[in-house]
Parts: C-alpha cells; structure tokens; sequence
C-alpha cells in the first residue's frame, strides 16, 4: 500500500494549478492599472458601483457558467433578464412584491425548463435552441409593449431585499451574488450532484454508462441558468424602477464572456464558479475604468473581444499543460 | 455445488434493431471464477449481448439467470447492483476530470453535515490512492487528470475500480484495443487478478490472441449467431483463428 502525497516544495505549480490564477491574475493587474491611471477609480463610491453592475452580470454568469460546464449554452439569458423585469414590474405594480418577484422566478424557471426540453426531445444543438428563444422572447416583449419603458411603483418589500443602498454604496445585490458564488461553488465542487455536472459535461457517455441521469442534469441546469438570469433581471429593473423590453441586448455574451474568462471551457467539463466571478469582476472593472480614463465607450466591446480570445487562448494552453 | 452452477447464463436471447436482427437465439453461460473469451468480428452481435447483460437495453426475447436467479434489469445501475461491472474500451473515464472524481463517478461517498452531504474527498483520495497503487500506476496524487494516464493505466483503473465496488461479473469490451505489448501483459494480469479475487470475467475481442493466454473457455458468435463453444484445451490458439475466419466466409 503506498500512499500518495500531493508534492509540497513546488509552491508554484501549485498555485498554477489552481483554475482560478488565470482571472484572479488578469483581474489584478487591470485593477491596479485602472487605480494608478483613473485618480477616480479608487474610490469606495466607485468600487461599489463597479459591484452593483458586477453582481447582475455575476449572478446571471454563475447560471452560465453552472450550464456551460454541463455542455450547453444559454443565449436566452439576456431576454429572460428583460422578461423577467417585465413580469415584475407589471405584477409588483398590483400586487404585493414579494409574491411578484415568486412569480417572476418561477416563469424564469419555466423557460429554462422550455430550454432544457426544446433540446434535448428536438436533440439540437442547445446554442441554436436558446438562439431561438432568445430571440422568441425578445421579439413578444417588443410587439406586446411596443418597445415602451414601464415605471414600477409598488411596495418597496423586493426593492429593499434586492438592492436598495444599505451604507457605503453598498446594496443587497452585492450579497446575494456573493452568497450564490459561496453557494453555487459548493454544489459545483463538494456534492455529488457538482460531480455530475462535470461528468455530464466532461463525457457524457461516461457519465451515462456509470449511472448519471444526464438529461436530468442538463435540464435542471437550465433552469438554473434561467432562473438565475430571472434573478439578475430582477435586480437591475429594481435598482432603475423602470422597465424597457430592450434592457440586456447583448447581456448573454458578456456573461459567456465572463465564465469564459474565467476558465470555464466553451466545450464543457470543466470551469469554476469563483473564476467566473472574477470573469465578472473582470468585465466590471473594464467596463467603468475605460469611461473613468477617458475612453470612448465603445472601446469596451474591442477591449472584451480581445480579453476573450486571450483568456480562451490560455484556457487551451492550461489544458495541454495539465491534461 | 455451487461452483459448478454458472454464474450468470443468458438463454435463448434474441435482438432485432428495427428490421435488422442482431442476436438469434444466443445462450452462453459463464462459471464461477473463469474467464470467458467471447469472440467474434465487427458487427457479430457481442457488444450487442452484453449491453444487454450490463442493462444497457433488454433483450426482445430469452432470459436472463444470475446465480440461477431470473433477473431483469432495466438500467445499468440495477446490473451493477448485483455486481455486473462494464469496462468499455473508452467509455469508462471521463479525461478531463480528476481520477479520484472518476473512480466514484456514479458512487460518491458523502458525510452528512446537518441536513445537506457534502463529498467525502478525504474518504474518496485515500481509497482511490489505495487502489491506485494497489495496481501498480504511478501518480503524483489521484487529484491528477485522467488525460495524463496511458491507455494500459486507465484500463486497470477501470478494473480496479470494478473490483472496489465489488464485482462479481467483470465485461470487458476489447480492453487491448490500442495498447502496447507491455500494457497488454498487464491487462492480463489485472484480470487474473480479479479472477483470484472471486469474480469471472467476460473478454470482448476480435483477436484472439488477446484473450488466448487467459481465457478459460470461448464463444463464437457470427452474424448474431452462436457459432462455437468450446474450453481452451480442445483449440490451439490457430485453430480458432482459423474458425473465426471460415465462419465469416472467408475460406
């Protein structure tokens, strides 16, 4: 019997190894690159608005990330987000916000579940199915409301749990996408269930041959991602009070964007939910430095574009160096 | 006694896939602690006959007997239940996931914390590095890939595994396809092995070679039919190389 040790006088490759270094990496040195160039950027009033945006892309992420490490992809995030925050907006108005907001995840959910189903019983490819959705849902948002904003002006119970200030520039949303990261983390990497979702992504047909229900997996994945982009979208329409069916174009390619950045792979199997946080993060910090430094807002889009073929380019590299 | 009764005995199964019938009328019966070599080309109707074994789909017609028992399984998890363990030539590990989180795929032990069970990791490291090196591979730590293990590594990690969880019929699905000449010697041992440890064993092979050296008796199926039978003492290695090729028509 011989046991093995992990090798302990390598500190290096350790830390190497683990999935997050990459992001965590890139994150820093953007931050103090921003810190050093926008005198502004500094600034807890600031950082806290970075979070604010950070956590509805991060909490909307986190249900990509999960789904993408079980091999599917969700393009429909970004219209759920808009859905969502239409559903509530037009329920919290007449009812009390707390049963609105239920109400609101509970429809998100059920597109997942629609996702999920139109996948795997058509068997097309998921990137297609959510494409269509995507666009299904975006499209009746616009003929029923005609592309107006809708103010929301009901009770203040979801816009208190949400993402009302509590001190500081700090909100609740801050929290919940903590938490979610804390939370989805876990599930992800110490239950048996995590396990799963790595098989059923890694290779699926080792995952069914050793007994793991992959179609369960997958469908209860996306209802994760919807739901968790019904809970983004719920966030962001709470902390405007306005609703626009054009609200989060573009949104589900950031989020991919993030996850991808943060070592989630584009084809499954492996990826982690603090690396998309920071994916996040990362986004986040772009986004604002560059307005903070002067630059034109559409150099973000160019900025993104490279990031992503940068972090895929790594992903791949990491993969060949340790797989 | 017992050990003359055979351990599992699949009688009179027939297959049809739509119009195409892929298993006529096959039985074949495996004994308490022996190696069975089931032989045949591509397409004769063995990956068929044991899927049906593992539970992977039920056969249309015939039964089934595990230690005389009639049995039905619906799914692969009830065959492996009652100790009926694959190992495909590719289908057992999944590359991109660490061996310890492979070798409980499917089986994870967990410890309760309050009302949610977390991953035993400890438990799931220290019984999977035992095995590890109960078999003889050479890792830093089970927390390493699969992808950096060989071909001949990763079958006796999928037998090992087998025989962890305590199986008492072990199908292996051409276990030597794309191995070197030393790994294939190891396979060979890692099967007598599980043969010393209780457990009989079914060998999938078109090349007879492979299973020759430790097979105690074959079984020759052609076109979804059972062509031959016989032990190792009454066919040269030849000779039945030379079945299989006149069955097929070659002569």
């Amino acid at each position: 019997m011989r046991r093995v040790t992990r090798n302990i006088s390598l500190p290096l490759s350790q830390i190497r190894r683990w999935p997050e270094f990459g992001v965590i990496l890139a994150f820093s040195t953007i931050f103090i690159f921003f810190s050093v160039l926008a005198p502004m950027f500094f600034t807890i009033r600031n950082l806290t608005g970075i979070f604010t945006i950070v956590s509805e892309l991060g909490i909307m992420t986190i249900g990509i990330a999960f789904l993408m490490i079980a091999g599917e992809f969700d393009l429909s995030v970004s219209s759920v987000y808009a859905f969502a925050g239409f559903i509530f907006v037009t329920l919290g108005n007449s009812i009390n916000s707390l049963l609105a907001l239920i109400i609101t995840l509970v429809a998100a959910g059920c597109i997942g579940f629609l996702n999920g189903t139109i996948t795997m019983r058509a068997r097309i490819p998921s990137f297609i199915a959510t494409l269509g959705m995507m666009m299904f849902i975006r499209g009746i948002m616009m003929a029923i409301t005609g592309g107006r904003t809708v103010a929301y002006h009901g009770d203040l119970i979801v816009p208190t749990l949400l993402t009302r200030f509590i001190g500081h520039g700090f909100r609740p949303s801050h929290v919940w996408f903590v938490a979610l990261t804390v939370l989805f983390s876990l599930i992800l990497t110490r239950t048996r269930y995590g396990n799963w979702v790595f098989a059923t992504g890694g290779r699926k047909e080792v995952a069914r041959s050793m007994g793991v229900n992959i179609n369960r997996v997958k469908l209860i994945n996306f209802i994760i991602s919807s739901l968790m982009a019904g809970l983004a979208g719920s966030i962001a329409i709470n902390r405007f009070s306005v609703a626009n069916p054009s609200f989060g174009i573009g949104m589900e390619l950031e989020a991919i964007a993030s996850a991808v950045i943060g070592g989630t792979f584009l084809t499954g199997g492996h990826g982690t939910i603090i690396g998309a946080f920071f994916g996040a993060f990362l986004m986040g910090t772009i986004r604002i430095g560059l307005i903070m430094v002067g630059a034109p807002a559409y150099w973000y889009m160019a900025f993104v574009g490279a990031i992503v073929i940068i972090a895929a380019t790594i992903n791949i590299k990491l993969r060949r160096l340790e797989m | 006694m017992q050990r003359d009764l055979p351990l599992v005995r699949m009688a009179n199964i027939s297959k049809w896939f739509g119009a195409v019938q892929a298993l006529n009328n096959v039985s074949i019966e495996v004994r308490h602690k022996e190696v069975l070599g089931l032989l045949g080309d591509n397409g004769a109707g063995k990956s068929t006959l044991i899927k049906i074994l593992a539970g992977v789909f039920p056969p249309d017609e015939g039964e089934i007997y595990f230690n005389e028992e009639p049995v039905k399984f619906s799914s692969p998890k009830e065959a492996r239940a009652r100790g009926i363990e694959t190992v495909h030539q590719e289908l057992s590990l999944v590359n991109i996931m660490t061996i310890s989180r492979n070798f409980f795929l499917g089986r994870e032990p967990t410890r309760r914390i309050g009302s949610i069970s977390l991953l035993d990791k400890k438990k799931m490291d220290e019984e999977c590095s035992r095995v590890i090196g109960e078999v003889g591979i050479r890792v830093r730590s089970p927390n390493e890939y699969v992808s950096i293990l060989s071909g001949g590594e990763r079958q006796a990690i999928s037998i090992g595994r087998a025989m962890y969880f305590g199986a008492k019929l072990l199908i292996l699905d051409e276990p030597m396809t794309a191995l070197s000449v030393k790994e294939t010697r190891k396979v060979i041992e890692h099967i007598e092995e599980a043969r010393e440890s209780g457990a009989s064993v079914i060998f999938i092979t078109h090349n007879v070679y492979h299973v020759y050296p430790v097979a105690d008796r074959f079984v020759m199926l052609n076109k979804g039919v059972k062509t031959g039978e016989f032990g190792k003492e009454e066919h040269e290695a030849e000779e039945i190389i030379e079945m299989v090729a006149s069955s097929e028509g070659v002569l």
